[in-house]
């Protein structure tokens, strides 16, 4: 029998320290706790999803019969170029689009993603077969998915890491924005003039950086984070 | 309840469906992917639990409560409750946090659950089936069932039915639009009250503090202060709201209000098993001034005296009523209405109240029954908001409270707690949180 020296409510023999204040429970008479039966489990139940099957095969068919459709219209009626071929290849984009969302929902975030990352990258690479023209895919297109698929997949990684906060979400997102705007700039300097230089990106990235910076000391000030937090808030 | 009713052979006509009834209606439209208005119910019984045994007490018990053997259906205008005939519900080994959500779709479709853990029998309810005395009836009846199955005899009495005998159109009716005759709708007061803040736990975490007392010694307490258990313990829980709000970083100062359900039965006879209930929020204002907790009981106890009468109630079902009757809101499609309640409660009846509490009182038990129980827990569920939920109850000398929360700072429940602890009144103290 235990009491919290802080509380002064009688403790459960099970628990380490008291739920009410988290002072550890410190017994100089008993220091081998008594293998005591826990009040409450310790397993942990999970909530049945219902599988959204009808979204899901609704979905598909619509993009299936507008893929149909644009095919066999572009095959016996409007024959003159392989316009469909775009169209097919959207459907085909917004059906992996959505099979996190409604069809498989277990599938990691950073496969699915991963996943959007290629279709986006096959569907544009389609486009330069219609176009006949292929450098601006190499120069612009790929590299741009590439990148964008990359910081998606870091920014789920830091948001699972880091406890969901506003804060964190905000460093990480203005972090992300300062990036991926260098990124572009210098991919379409690269493509349209054949250098890498720094002009309307360099703006957004000092302002993100000084954001960045300061709400990362935030971030490591603890008394600075709960009063931000406590003002903040909503 | 002990009239006299036709045997199982000559059954009346079953019925097919049921309309929800007045407070049920609000609870579907809560509804969310983590969110459901559950409550669970507990017994715990002087010796470990036999599930096999309480699988079949189950089955034979449920299907004397046909509003409980259901599934919840969609209309055009509103949702109804139609009889589940699957198999089901199993029951299970419990789990660390209990009141998940509860989907409409899984578990077969049905809106209870068993459980069982050591010594103890916990159901849990879709609070749209009916409040916690119906609930409560359902337990102990499956309760006795499987006492029975074990060679007992158990006095068919109080919350315990006879599970060979036809329930009576009673059990089964909406018995506030019975009692919804007052000649005028008293218009309701909202005011935003204090907001309990803290960190949300993630998703489908409840964090349960249960306190265990002494009945007795409670009431000579409660006793000392000149009120009754259910207003010192709403004393303590405001006392505890208004120090944590005193503390936190504030604009300004908002009332304290506690949610309060008032069971309708205790003023209008009914042996309804579904939902007669309402809420009444006892509450105190700190703009006027510091409170001390002799003043905050006094200002308790003439709340209750004031509000919880025969005449106020009526006018409050009348109100409540007034709105389900109303022709045009009775013709708006199901989809709309149920963005609208749900904007209304998120909006308005949520931000109402800054805690919940419900004391159920002494839970009776038939003498027969007795020997084989140790305690009763009542659990109020997830909240809807970040705040903390206190549910009540008594049986023989063991009174137990039960705090549930879905944030991680357990501070009101600390206050509340030391309050009592404080008043000379020694409080045992469990938990389902992870660091303990
Ligand atoms: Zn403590």
């Amino acid at each position: 029998m235990s009491y919290c020296v802080n509380c002064g409510v009688e403790l459960d023999a099970s628990h380490k320290s008291c739920p009410l204040c988290n002072t550890p429970v410190i017994n100089p008479k008993q220091l081998e706790q008594l293998i005591a039966v826990p009040p409450f489990p310790s397993e942990k139940g999970q909530v049945e999803l219902v599988k959204r099957k009808d979204a899901a095969l609704l979905l598909s068919v619509v993009l299936l019969s507008t893929a149909v459709t644009c095919g066999l219209l572009n095959v016996f009626v409007y024959k003159a170029s392989l316009w469909s071929l775009s169209i097919i290849g959207a459907c085909c984009v917004l059906w992996v689009f959505m099979i996190p969302l409604v069809i498989y929902t277990k599938l990691s975030a950073y496969a699915s993603l991963l996943l959007d990352g290629v279709v986006v990258c096959a569907y544009l690479f389609m486009l330069t077969w219609l176009t006949k023209q292929n450098t601006w895919f190499w120069g612009i297109a790929l590299p741009i998915t590439i990148l964008v698929t990359v910081l998606a997949e870091i920014m789920t990684f830091l948001l699972r890491r880091f406890r969901f906060s506003f804060l964190v979400t905000a460093t990480v997102s203005f972090a992300e924005i300062a990036v991926l705007c260098v990124g572009i700039e210098l991919v379409l300097n690269r493509y349209l003039h054949q250098r890498f230089f720094l002009s309307w990106s360099g703006i957004v990235l000092t302002i993100c950086s000084i954001i960045t910076i300061a709400l990362i000391t935030i971030l490591s000030k603890k008394r600075l984070r709960n009063a931000v937090r406590r003002r903040l808030h909503f | 309840m002990p009239s006299k009713r036709p045997p199982l052979s000559e059954k009346r006509p079953k019925k097919d469906w049921y309309k929800l009834d007045l407070s049920a209606i609000v609870y579907p439209t809560l509804q969310r992917r983590d969110f459901s208005a559950v409550y669970r119910l507990s017994v715990t019984l002087k010796a470990p639990v036999d599930p096999e045994l309480l699988q079949r007490a189950v089955d034979i018990a449920m299907k004397r409560f046909p509003t409980y053997k259901v599934a919840i259906r969609k209309g055009l205008f509103w949702r109804y409750l139609e009889p589940n005939r699957r198999p089901g519900p199993y029951v299970r080994p419990d789990i660390k946090n209990p009141c998940m959500p509860m989907g409409f779709q899984t578990n077969n479709r049905y809106l209870v659950r068993f459980y069982y853990y050591e010594n103890r029998i916990s159901m849990e309810a879709h609070h749209c089936l009916g409040d916690g005395t119906g609930g409560m009836c359902v337990l102990q009846t499956v309760t006795a069932v499987y006492l029975e199955l074990q060679g007992c005899f158990i006095t068919k009495k109080y919350f315990v039915r006879d599970v060979n005998e036809e329930p009576s159109p009673g059990e089964l009716e909406d018995a506030y639009m019975r009692y919804a005759d007052a000649g005028v709708h008293p218009p309701r007061v909202h005011e935003k009250a204090y907001r309990v803040r803290g960190t949300k736990e993630p998703f489908y975490t409840l964090n349960i503090i249960n306190g265990t007392l002494s009945s007795a010694e409670t009431k000579q307490v409660a006793k000392k202060y000149g009120v009754t258990v259910t207003e010192y313990f709403n004393a303590v829980l405001l006392y505890a709201l208004l120090q944590k709000q005193e503390k936190e970083w504030h604009l300004r100062l908002r009332p304290v209000k506690i949610a309060m359900p008032v069971n309708l039965r205790r003023f209008f006879p009914s042996e309804t098993l579904r939902n007669f209930i309402t809420m009444v929020y006892p509450g105190i204002d700190p703009r006027l001034g510091a409170y001390t907790f002799e003043e905050i009981v006094t200002q308790t106890h003439n709340f209750m005296r004031y509000y919880i009468n025969e005449k106020f109630l009526r006018g409050d079902i009348t109100t409540n009523a007034a709105t389900q009757r109303n022709p045009l809101i009775r013709v708006v499609p199901l989809f709309l209405k149920d963005f609208i309640v749900s904007r209304f409660y998120a909006a308005i009846q949520d931000k109402n109240s800054s805690a919940g509490l419900t004391n159920m009182g002494l839970c009776q038990v038939p003498e027969d029954m007795k020997p084989h129980i140790e305690r009763f827990d009542i659990y109020m569920g997830q909240p809807f908001s970040s705040r903390t939920n206190c549910a009540i109850i008594t049986y023989e000398d063991t009174l137990t409270i039960n705090f549930a929360s879905s944030i991680i700072e357990a501070d009101v429940e600390r206050l509340f707690f030391r309050k009592l602890v404080q008043d000379g009144i020694h409080v045992k103290i469990a938990s389902n949180r992870e660091s303990v």
